[in-house]
């Protein structure tokens, strides 16, 4: 089974993935991460201004079988959150980097020393 | 006994003759049963326990003997464990094998019935709560107490380490809570109380921004009724805690409803239905708000659809629980007391509404009833407390308690002693035909 | 190895009301009836402030409820309905006489009446504490506990407590093997511990290399079942044990399998400090649809002054409670699963030595019998009262699902994870050969099976599939959720 892993963004081990926009990042969970949960029932994400640190747990997200925590991939502060999803969890499942984003941070570091996609691939494999 | 089936030294429950035994080990390939054990000799058992075998009658006339040598007492007991009478409907229905052997309803396209039981006791819970999340049981009222603590320890919603106790909580619970929190940062506290009811300016005090939960009773473990709920919700809230509130199902038909005075959390002994006395065996409720739905501990009956398009219910929200989150479950329960959530949703059932408004004020009547017939008594006054009474009050005796209590228990009565001084008298609809001879034992008894 | 019968069918889908060519379901009591009854009022034994407003219940005559309640029951599949192979469930048949004898006058006794009155009651707990004693083991026996978890939550707590009276209250770590319960991970964290994770070894039997260098001066306990979830005993059981003796290390056994070596091997012979019974599964009192049960506690002497109170014991006078020295205090309000605890106490007494051990016997004889008889591969062996076969490419949960269109309760599937698509299975000493082959050809007319059929199954039973996404995306607890 091959799974999405979009050339323009950076990755994580614990299959979050990062796109740089316009001064912030935005966060979310790979195609890979959301096969492997099944159906998401439930997202739980920080409150706008929260200060992260760098791989902290974040939030949550649920499936059915499983809960997982989410990582951040660099520092910074919470700018944006997808309230879509506490209702419409299932957009993680259906568009894992699009509509399925988790939240945006005012990075407080470079995301050069995250997983290429190639890198990400391979660990996946 | 020895039939073709239960040979000498063998278990009556397993259905093996010798030949189909042989025949068994032969498909096998192996000598002899004992030859499929994989235990290394030096560990392995070669003893006797000493346990005889006995047949059912000689256990049946056995344990018979035994209770036997349990006093013939009436008990006017409760203080957290209360016997009312419960209907043959309840032990007949609940019973049946398909309910009282069943498993767990991990395989909800077999278990519909239980699933809709239990949907449904959740659902009667809702109703006299107002909240909206209750779950499908928990052991006893004291556990379901410490688990609310940890809920209050697991929530974003409070912080802080300090949880409120009434300083008339039974030692029991206490403790229990005690453990619940052991493996927290949580510290368990007492506030005061006043005429056995919260002491609502010296519990202000004691709330801060510190605390995480405070607990209070209606009605209280003395029986009273109290009368400073919605004030409790307001301190509460005030210091950013949970209020947890102690009752039970009974109590609750006529009590304030916890939703309308601010409660976050209910608990308490659900068996109040559906249960004889049964030496302190209970089922603790646990009801909270529907914002605290993932942080719930225990078992959750939930609806949904199966793919023929019908309503199907099925455990929901599984992953709390131990079996998928182990270290991270919102609790480690596993086997629940779900057998007694069923008959307690039986009874409630044949109650119904009114029957139930009947019960419980039946409760309050003939405790006033009965604390007003001691107080007649020379040497009784009944009830201590200037408060009203569900099931069971305080009475202050001249005499030493334990001396009043032993005379009792000679006449054939049981109450407690809770002070040099003090009983405790719980009346129920099961012993209400028994109160006048009680006064009169203790008309006796009270010299 | 296949077997040419026909599967059988049993017939928990009666309940089923065929109305047209709709099938129709038991209605919730709230759609038969709702009743407001005013609370309160003039005629009301409270002031107005004291009480709620009004109550809205279902009010049905006995009748209905009977009706009702029956037609449950018979969507609802139970120990005498079927094989019930649930693996680590140990589903025995629950003899009909202990719910007489638990239901028996003078057994309904409150638990705060003075000691005298109890002589009965405190007796029959004396006896059980001591059968079970002997059963494990074990010097002491708690029977406070009212499940197992809360019966590794006291074990925890009482070794807790150990180290701290020695002084070693340092000690933060519980150790467990990765295919462990999950009650065991949870416990451990609930009771404060940071939970350390063991790898097994390729034989799935706990990896000594893996366990040695977990083991440290943190540790306070090592929590293990044996055999373990995968039906192995751990034949290494004592170099566990003298790892975690070396290390100032206590440990635990998990009874959940104890069936399988009843008079045949005993904890406290192996070197557990402390252990639980499972009375629900090893003695067979009912599993009520989950619960209640008891999980009473055995200890070794040392551990014994750490015991719940109160405890029962003999003396010249009589019995009585008593506080043990250092009391970890309690885990109930009051003594535990009183009533369950009678049925566990008739059901030894049935069995007594000989009878407990034909039980270990013949669940570990059916077991290997069943295994046989199946195509699935088992990975690991010998194997004693249960076992864990693979689905292989066949998924298991559907495996599991399709094998109650044939009218057995499938086995538990998925877990532990150390066998892919795992069903695991453990028949109990109750089924006959019959049943066994009964079983077996419905593993086997599955087995056969394409991913289509699976993924469709079931379709003879009263639910079919059931949505667990949207019964967890939308949470409905109550019927009040329903009128939205």
């Amino acid at each position: 089974m091959s799974f999405n892993i979009p050339d323009d963004r950076r990755y994580l081990e614990s299959h979050e993935w990062t796109e740089e926009r316009d001064g912030t990042v935005r966060v979310g969970i790979t195609d890979f991460a959301q096969d492997e949960l099944g159906d998401v029932v439930f997202v739980e994400l920080p409150d706008i201004g929260d200060d992260l640190d760098a791989e902290a747990a974040f939030g949550v997200v649920e499936s059915i079988k499983a809960v997982s925590d989410l990582y951040a991939p660099i520092g910074g502060e919470v700018t944006a959150i997808n309230e879509t999803l506490f209702d419409a969890p299932e957009l993680v499942n259906d568009d894992p980097y699009g509509e399925g984003w988790m939240i945006e941070l005012d990075a407080d570091g470079s995301l050069d020393d995250l997983l290429t996609p190639e890198e990400y691939e391979e660990q996946i494999e | 006994m020895t039939d073709r089936y239960h040979q000498a030294g063998g278990t009556p429950f397993a259905p093996h003759t010798e030949a189909e035994t042989a025949a068994m080990l032969d498909a096998i390939g192996a000598e002899s049963e004992v030859d499929l054990f994989d235990i290394p000799e030096s560990v392995a058992f070669d003893g006797e326990f000493g346990i005889d075998a006995r047949t059912e009658r000689e256990i049946r006339e056995e344990c018979g003997r035994l209770f036997g040598e349990n006093d013939d007492l009436v008990e006017f007991l409760g203080r957290n464990h209360h016997g009312h009478y419960v209907p043959s409907l309840v032990d007949h229905l609940a019973d049946r094998q398909e309910f009282l052997t069943s498993y767990t309803q991990y395989q909800p396209e077999i278990t519909q019935g239980f699933l809709q039981a239990l949907f449904e006791y959740q659902s009667i819970l809702a109703e006299v709560t107002g909240l909206g999340v209750p779950n499908a049981s928990m052991y006893d009222a004291a556990t379901a107490l410490g688990e609310a603590a940890t809920l209050a320890a697991r929530l974003r919603q409070v912080d802080g380490t300090r949880v409120l106790v009434p300083e008339l909580l039974c030692p029991g619970r206490r403790s229990v809570l005690d453990n619940y929190v052991a493996g927290t940062d949580l510290v368990v506290e007492t506030y005061p109380t006043a005429d056995a009811n919260v002491d609502v300016d010296a519990l202000a005090d004691a709330a801060d921004d510190d605390t995480v939960m405070i607990y209070a009773e209606n009605p209280t473990v003395r029986g009273t009724i109290e009368e400073h709920l919605a004030d409790i919700g307001r301190i509460a809230d005030d210091a950013g805690a949970l209020f947890c509130l102690g009752s039970d199902p009974v109590a609750l038909a006529i009590l304030e409803e916890p939703a309308s005075v601010g409660a976050d959390v209910v608990v308490g002994d659900a068996s109040v239905l559906g249960m004889p006395t049964s030496y302190g065996m209970g089922l603790g409720l646990f009801v909270t708000r529907e914002e605290f739905i993932r942080q719930v501990p225990g078992r959750l009956v939930g609806v949904s659809t199966d793919d023929a398009g019908n309503r199907a219910y099925t455990l929901t929200l599984q992953t709390r629980e131990q079996h998928i989150r182990r270290e991270r479950a919102t609790s480690n329960i596993c086997t629940n007391q779900a057998w007694v959530a069923l008959r307690t949703a039986i009874h409630a059932a044949m109650l119904g509404a009114s029957g139930l408004v009947d019960l419980a004020e039946t409760c309050v009547r003939e405790a006033e009833a009965l604390a007003a017939d001691l107080d007649s008594i020379d040497g009784i006054d009944a009830p201590i407390h200037d408060r009203h009474h569900f099931r069971e009050f305080v009475a202050r005796t001249d005499r030493r308690a334990a001396a009043v209590r032993d005379d009792l228990l000679e006449a054939g009565f049981a109450v407690h002693v809770v002070g040099d001084h003090e009983v405790q008298v719980c009346v129920t609809e099961r012993t209400e035909r028994r109160t006048d001879d009680l006064v009169a034992a203790f008309e006796e008894a009270a010299r | 190895m296949t077997d040419d019968r026909e599967p059988t069918m049993t017939g928990y889908d009666q309940a089923r009301w065929i109305d047209g060519d709709e099938p129709r379901y038991e209605p919730l009591l709230s759609e038969k009836d709702e009743t407001t009854v005013e609370v309160g009022g003039d005629d009301g034994p409270l002031p107005d402030d004291l009480t709620r407003d009004d109550l809205t219940l279902p009010e049905l005559s006995e009748p209905e409820l009977a009706r009702h309640y029956t037609r449950l029951s018979q969507m609802n599949y139970g120990i005498e309905s079927g094989p019930y192979p649930l693996g680590s469930c140990t589903m025995k048949y629950n003899p009909k006489f202990t719910e007489d004898v638990a239901a028996l006058p003078g057994a309904a006794v409150h638990p705060d009446r003075p000691d005298g009155t109890l002589q009965g009651t405190l007796e029959l707990m004396a006896h059980l504490q001591d059968y079970l004693a002997r059963i494990g083991g074990m010097d002491e026996v708690s029977l406070q506990p009212p499940a197992g978890a809360a019966g590794e939550f006291v074990g925890i707590l009482v070794a807790k407590a150990y180290h701290e009276h020695n002084d070693e209250g340092h000690r933060s770590e519980v150790i467990v093997p990765d295919s462990a319960h999950g009650t065991n991970f949870a416990t451990a964290a609930l009771a404060g511990y940071d939970v350390i994770e063991v790898p097994s070894a390729e034989d799935g039997r706990v990896d000594l290399d893996a366990l040695e260098a977990a083991a440290s001066e943190d540790t306070a306990a090592f929590m293990l079942t044996n055999p373990n979830t995968l039906g192995l005993f751990e034949r290494n059981i004592e170099a566990v044990a003298e790892i975690v003796h070396g290390v100032g290390g206590l440990l635990y056994y998990d009874g959940a399998n104890l069936n399988a070596l009843l008079g045949r091997a005993r904890p406290g012979d192996m070197g557990f400090d402390v252990m639980h019974y499972n009375v629900h599964k090893t003695f067979a009192t009912p599993h009520g649809g989950g619960g209640p049960g008891a999980g009473p506690v055995g200890v070794v002497e040392k551990l014994a002054p750490f015991l719940p109170a109160p405890r029962v014991r003999e003396r010249d006078d009589g019995f009585e409670r008593f506080d043990p020295e250092y009391t970890i205090g309690k885990v109930h309000g009051f003594e535990g699963n009183w009533l369950v605890l009678v049925k566990a106490f008739a059901y030894i007494a049935r069995l007594g030595d000989d009878g407990l051990r034909d039980a270990s016997a013949k669940a570990v004889l059916n077991a290997n019998y069943l295994a046989e008889r199946i195509g699935y591969e088992v990975p690991h062996g010998p194997f004693h009262h249960e076992f864990v076969a693979s689905a292989g490419d066949q998924d298991a949960a559907d495996v599991a699902k399709r094998m109650l269109d044939y009218g057995v309760h499938p086995p538990t599937t998925k877990w532990p994870d150390i066998v892919s698509e795992a069903l695991m299975t453990e028949p109990t000493e109750i089924e006959s050969r019959d049943s066994l082959d009964d079983l077996a050809a419905a593993f086997e007319a599955v087995r056969e099976e394409d991913d289509e059929t699976l993924a469709a199954a079931p379709d003879r039973t009263t639910a079919r599939r059931i949505d667990q996404t949207e019964a967890a995306r939308n949470p409905r607890l109550s019927w009040h959720d329903l009128a939205d």
